[in-house]
């Protein structure tokens, strides 16, 4: 692949870059720097690419690692350290049981959620949903579930216990499973 | 006996970590017996498969 070649491949993942950054960073001007950066370090480091993965797989492997380094910063400025204490809070959660553990709403029938996966707009309600988690959950979650960092990364990245990490993890699967159901799966029973 | 919201507890850890071989075999007691629970499991996990194609 010649290097013009390359170039424009890469922009064409620019937009989905930007996304995944965003998502995770919830700072658009940071965003845009990551993103601007991951490119410039797949140009440099051209060389390395060598076909085995496709170009979106390995770009996006640079923008992991230029999330986490971003994060990292954010973390040492103490302004923008975000409390991950009200979000272990399970109140809202255990809502969704009854006394006795039981549901307090059964989960409902999504029927074939299969087909959802075909569907833009169902991407479009996942983003939505992705969005309205609390911050630090969305962050956390995002690492686990778009970034593919092993748990024990996380906890050493953001000094938490483990303990809370599953606490995290497990508010997040289950509010995005609820969003889910009543912002796409509702819906389309109707 | 454990009960469903200890159970949507363990099926989440369980997408992280192995579970001790005494909670997978509570929660598979569980959902052996609790249909709700069983579809919240396979909810989980087209989560989490939605999640794969979202990353692509």
């Amino acid at each position: 692949m010649d290097a013009t070649q390359f170039v424009n491949e890469l922009d064409g993942h620019r937009r989905y870059l930007l996304r995944v950054a965003e998502l995770q960073l919830r700072d658009p001007d940071l965003a845009e720097d990551v993103v601007q950066e991951t490119i410039v370090a797949a140009l440099t480091a051209r060389g390395s690419f060598t076909g085995k993965s496709s170009l979106k797989t390995w770009i996006t492997g640079i923008l992991k690692h230029k999330i986490v380094d971003a994060i990292r910063q954010k973390q040492r400025q103490p302004v923008s350290v975000g409390s991950f204490e009200e979000e272990l809070d399970l109140d809202d959660i255990d809502a969704l049981f009854k006394d006795n553990g039981g549901w307090e709403a059964k989960p409902s029938d999504w029927g074939d959620p299969e087909s959802a996966l075909s569907r833009r707009e169902f991407f479009d309600v996942m983003t939505f949903c992705l969005e309205k988690l609390p911050p630090n959950t969305a962050r956390v979650f995002m690492m686990r579930e778009i970034l593919e960092l092993e748990t024990g990364e996380i906890c050493k990245e953001l000094a938490i216990t483990a303990n809370n990490l599953w606490v995290i993890l497990y508010r997040a699967r289950m509010s995005l499973r609820e969003c889910l159901e009543q912002n796409w799966f509702a819906q389309q029973a109707r | 006996m454990i009960n469903c919201r200890k159970a949507t507890r363990l099926l989440s850890r369980a997408a992280d970590a192995e579970l001790p071989w005494i909670e997978r075999a509570l929660l598979r007691l569980h959902l052996a017996a609790c249909d709700a629970c069983t579809r919240f499991s396979q909810q989980l996990q087209f989560v989490r498969a939605a999640l794969a194609r979202y990353r692509e």
